[in-house]
């Protein structure tokens, strides 16, 4: 690269030498002696002259560069303005281009200070999110335990007596509507915990096999009573090392949604696992209404509901894809969905065979 | 699911014939509703019950009486259960009670580890099936 310096240099010295050399040609061919040694004299000094005024120039233009280049190095690493070494110039451009660097340093310092006063607010407000989730479950679920406790003291008749059926029919759908509320707070929780990474994850080695008849066990009740078939398909016995708990948790929640989307005595549901290569593929398959290809894309967003109607009819809270979601990218996994209406729905998950214990990462929204 | 919790209960009945006629629990919780539904649910099940409504109250009936189990809510005004944690503690006589830790708290598990580690029996979330709390107390006193 050329440095400024070094150019003037060049050129002065260039141009210096060509006076010099031209009063010494005048000089050795001029007739008149005297007029030839003035002028040798006069090109020498004009030399002397512009090497002079280069050097002078030269370290007049360099300097104050070279300083604020050192500032601004300092600044980029510093981020902050520093009153020492200060510039001082008469050229006008370097003049232009030192304030220019001083204003832009203003206006980044300032910035700066702005994204700490939000980041320090953000901050703030995470916390108040974790307060307040944690008192509203607190409040919500403190009502919940006499509630749950007397509604289950009236379905036992040697401890409250018997009912009639009506009765028992009423309580049974209080029961219910309790148990429903509370998977309801349990699921606004977990949403509230993935959206402030603060869901830690557990890891042990899990059977595959056994966790799988272990989740259709769960269901069972609810597929004989309304004849849907449920199977099971696993062609090798596999292992993960990974957090049993929340892939029971995401298996629930999409054989919950298969149950809720299948009809009475023609619905098949299928679930299984199968290895693909450091992951352990998962899927939850059914003969359900389907879903069009534009709810897809939205499926997995908090609070989205395919058709309200259809949901509400099947008491969904509209987080369980969502929490699918949170805990299996938070098991560095990937969930995804492919579905032809009316013929067959199919929610695949990935999880690693050895997912490393990590919270899910902190969004700051 | 609520058959299934049923089929539960008479796996619990089954098992507390077989163990013990009668247990002496205290509850310490702020909440009378709860208090209330428990004493009801317990003494129903031919269990007796000592109520506490306060942190400092359940703290002298600890020191005055032995009790079979102790339910300790966490969150309860003032004078709270992590206070008789450690007043136990001090005393060196936390390890000599069973008391489970029965919170409706946003606890995380291993603040949990850590009041077990400290010598608290165990620990059930709020709310929970009466009759798994039950199974789960007697599971306790036979420990």
């Amino acid at each position: 690269m050329l440095s400024i310096k070094h150019t003037l240099f060049l050129v002065s010295g260039v141009s210096s030498f060509i006076i010099f050399y031209m009063g010494l040609v005048n000089f050795i061919t001029s007739v008149d002696n005297s007029t030839g040694l003035i002028l040798l004299i006069f090109s020498i000094f004009v030399a002397i002259g512009t090497l002079l005024a280069t050097v002078s120039i030269s370290k007049s233009i360099t300097k104050p560069i070279e300083k604020l280049t050192q500032n601004m190095t300092k600044f980029s690493k510093t981020k902050k303005m520093s009153n020492k070494n200060k510039i001082k110039t008469n050229i006008k451009e370097i003049f232009e281009l030192n304030e220019n660097f001083e204003n832009m340093g203003k206006t980044v310092e300032k910035t700066i200070e702005v994204q700490k006063e939000y980041v320090e607010k953000l901050k703030i407000m995470d916390r108040k999110k974790v307060e307040f989730s944690s008192m509203v479950s607190h409040e919500l679920k403190t009502p919940l335990v006499p509630i749950l406790g007397y509604v289950q003291m009236l379905q036992q008749e040697e401890l409250l007596g018997k009912l009639n059926e009506k009765q028992k029919e009423a309580v049974d759908e209080i029961y219910l509507s309790t148990k429903k509320l509370e998977r309801l707070i349990g699921d606004i929780l977990t949403t509230q915990k993935l959206d402030l990474g603060k869901l830690v994850f557990d890891k042990e080695n899990i059977n595959i096999s056994e966790l799988l008849y272990g989740i259709i066990k769960e269901f069972e009740l609810e597929t004989t009573e309304r004849k849907i078939n449920i199977n099971i398909n696993l062609s090798e016995n596999l292992q993960i090392f990974s957090d049993k708990n929340r892939i029971n948790q995401v298996f629930s929640n999409l054989i919950k949604n298969s149950i809720g989307f299948v009809s009475s005595n023609t619905g098949n549901i299928t679930i299984g696992a199968k290895d693909s290569f450091n992951d352990v593929e998962f899927f939850v398959q059914d003969n359900g209404i389907g879903i069009s290809a534009e709810n897809q894309n939205e499926l997995f967003k908090k609070f989205y509901q395919v058709d309200t109607s259809t949901s509400r009819k099947r008491g969904g809270s509209g987080l369980g894809l969502a929490i699918c979601k949170g805990i299996v990218e938070g098991l560095k996994g990937k969930i995804w969905v492919i579905s032809e209406e009316n013929v067959q729905t199919t929610f695949f998950f990935k999880i690693p065979k050895k997912s490393i214990k990590i919270s899910v990462p902190n969004k700051l929204k | 699911m609520g058959y299934y919790k049923l089929s539960k209960t008479e796996r619990v009945k089954t098992k507390q014939k077989e163990v013990i006629e009668s247990l002496e629990i205290l509850i310490i919780d702020d909440n009378e509703q709860i208090t209330k539904m428990l004493s009801t649910f317990l003494e129903l099940k031919k269990q007796k019950c000592t109520v506490a409504n306060d942190g400092k109250e359940g703290l002298a009936i600890i020191k005055e009486n032995r009790h079979d189990v102790i339910l300790l809510d966490l969150a309860m005004p003032e004078f709270d259960g992590y206070a008789v944690i450690k007043d136990l503690e001090e005393s060196n006589t936390l390890k000599d009670h069973k008391i489970i830790v029965f919170t409706a708290s946003t606890i995380t598990q291993e603040e949990l580890d850590v009041l077990v580690d400290r010598g608290v029996h165990s620990y059930i979330l709020k709310p929970i099936d009466i009759d798994i709390l039950l199974s789960k107390i007697i599971e306790t006193a036979n420990s």
